[in-house]
């Protein structure tokens, strides 16, 4: 089990390097990578993030792996902080590990797994949401959750379900999971789609306080405007990030 | 006499000037009332309801499957296309602009560029995209609209003329200009004469809130609500919040069903719960409340049709 949840981990490591998808290696740092994730989690959770026909380039002065900001527009690509020895070494920490819910943990605080996007054609995706994204799916699936049976549930911060959590901020955590135990939820749909806002929007309560707070209702706000789940939760994180009054 | 029946709404759409410091979702229908009371006389202004106005970013799109027309035009935000059939009313209502071209960072192009002023964020009037430094010539400007519309009891009220709907300002720091609009277009349409066949030829509805139902009011002598009984035994799921409403210089709290939620709908009569839907239901619907759109269920929904339609691509 913990072999096949390494895969996923390690399967777009490819994206760190620049290399395409066809000539990726098959090695990274000493450890297998760029291996096919079983059970179609990768191509599911693709699906959740970006457009799965055509692929073309959608911003025409951006065409590289570095993520693009949708909060500040700015590129995540710093020469100073981003030679390629810093990306492979901090890489090797991300993925080099053989204990699965230790690597689990690190792509959950990871700021270089955030730095990349999940294709070069849609730069405001998120590297790290998607595989955190793969690897929550292909859990579920191997448990024998089918697509259909997924919520995303609100969990309190730091509570950090293996493999199932996808986003744990200082405030609350997002886990895709088939049972909510209560806490606040809301269906994925029938199949996998583009479909952050709808989840969003249906959840039974929202962990953000839009009664009082100008900065919550305007994350709130913008949230209610993404289709796209990498790119929503990482605006989630870079808001958090942002807020000038915290 | 007998009343005659409100048939009639007028479609407004204005292009923000400025940067709006308000309400981040919607500029709400009581702020548009608001500022429609300094160009109407008394007697027009009371007679006079607003829906919330929603901020559409003017973008290239293509019509969604259920709209009367089809294909892609260019800046398909930043104008009023024709209204047909029900479907078509809601083209630019909902936050998610669902038009949106694929072929674009659709989900950059349609949130909101934040600025601080004065410790509040603050919605910026347009978004430059793809800028740099050696490349001045490929950035794209994205300018924002406000969609509402008015109705009023009083048919000879409407269309208000472009001199009332020229010149407005929402949300705060108005002194110093911001939330600064200008009438970019304007259409009436008649409900009556709309198509609602997709409506009659359903089996079974979702009923979709486009804006918040209010609950319970501060406000002096407003009822309080239920929410309707043909809202489907899931209603105890539905997820709350409050909200403000400024009235003669006073803050009233509101209980609102929030807004964006789904629910089943469990009635037979889906074209007038439709209808009352656009003039919206329960109390403050006046001021832009309780706006709701009903959705036939179809056996195979867009997005089903969307995956099946389009193959895996793994990268």
């Amino acid at each position: 089990m913990s072999d096949v949840m390494l895969i996923a981990f390690r399967h777009d490591a490819h994206k760190f390097t620049g290399e395409s998808h066809e000539d990726a290696s098959e090695e990274f740092a000493g450890v297998p990578v760029n291996q096919s994730v079983p059970e179609g989690a990768d191509s599911d959770a693709a699906a959740l993030s970006r457009p799965q026909h055509k692929q073309e380039q959608t911003v025409p002065t951006h065409n590289d792996h570095y993520r693009l900001s949708l909060l500040t527009g700015e590129t995540a690509y710093d020469p100073g902080e981003f030679s390629r020895a810093t990306i492979e070494s901090e890489v090797a920490d991300l993925i080099g590990v053989e204990d699965a819910q230790m690597v689990h943990e690190r792509w959950l605080t990871s700021d270089v797994a955030a730095a990349f996007n999940e294709s070069v054609y849609h730069p405001y995706t998120s590297l790290k949401y998607h595989t955190l994204l793969v690897a929550a799916l292909l859990d579920n699936y191997l448990d024998g959750n089918e697509f259909a049976d997924l919520r995303l549930i609100v969990d309190p911060p730091g509570e950090v379900v293996p493999f199932r959590t996808v986003f744990d901020g200082d405030r609350f955590a997002f886990r895709i999971d088939a049972e909510d135990g209560d806490r606040p939820s809301a269906r994925l749909g029938s199949r996998p789609w583009r479909s952050w806002a709808s989840a969003w929007n249906r959840l039974t309560a929202h962990p953000l306080d839009t009664d009082h707070h100008k900065y919550d209702m305007t994350l709130d706000a913008n949230l209610r405007r993404m289709q796209s789940w990498s790119t929503a939760l990482q605006y989630v994180e870079d808001y958090a990030e942002w807020r000038p009054d915290r | 006499m007998e009343a005659r029946p409100m048939t009639e709404i007028q479609q407004v759409l204005w292009e923000l000037r400025m940067d709006y410091i308000g309400h981040p979702y919607y500029v709400s229908g009581n702020a548009i009332l608001h500022a429609l009371g300094h160009h109407l006389d008394p007697e027009t202004h009371a007679a006079v309801s607003a829906s919330h106005g929603v901020f559409v970013p003017g973008q290239f799109g293509a019509f969604p499957e259920e709209h009367t027309q089809s294909g892609i035009r260019p800046y398909l935000g930043s104008g009023l296309p024709e209204v047909e059939a029900y479907d078509d009313l809601f083209l630019q209502r909902e936050a998610l602009h669902p038009w949106l071209l694929d072929t674009r960072a659709r989900d950059a192009l349609n949130t909101h560029d934040l600025r601080v002023h004065g410790g509040h964020p603050t919605l910026a009037h347009e978004t430059i995209m793809g800028r740099r430094e050696d490349q001045r010539k490929q950035q794209q400007t994205t300018k924002w609209y406000v969609h509402a519309y008015l109705h009023a009891n009083d048919p000879t009220v409407l269309p208000l003329g472009e001199d009332v709907l020229e010149g407005l300002q929402f949300g705060g720091k108005r002194n110093y200009g911001y939330g600064e609009v200008e009438l970019k277009d304007t259409q009436m349409v008649s409900l009556d004469e709309l198509d609602y066949s997709r409506l009659e030829d359903a089996e079974t509805y979702l009923v979709e809130l486009v804006t918040p139902f209010v609950l319970e009011s501060e406000y002096p002598n407003a009822h309080d609500q239920d929410v309707p009984w043909w809202w489907k035994e899931d209603r105890r799921n539905l997820r709350e919040r409050e909200e403000k409403v400024l009235m003669q210089r006073e803050v009233y709290n509101l209980q609102t069903v929030d807004h964006g939620q789904v629910v089943a709908y469990e009635d037979d009569r889906p074209v007038e719960t439709a209808k009352s839907g656009i003039l919206r239901v329960g109390s403050h619907s006046k001021y832009g409340f309780g706006e709701l759109r009903v959705k036939p269920v179809e056996p195979c929904s867009n997005q089903c049709q969307d995956s099946e339609k389009n193959p895996k691509v793994t990268e």
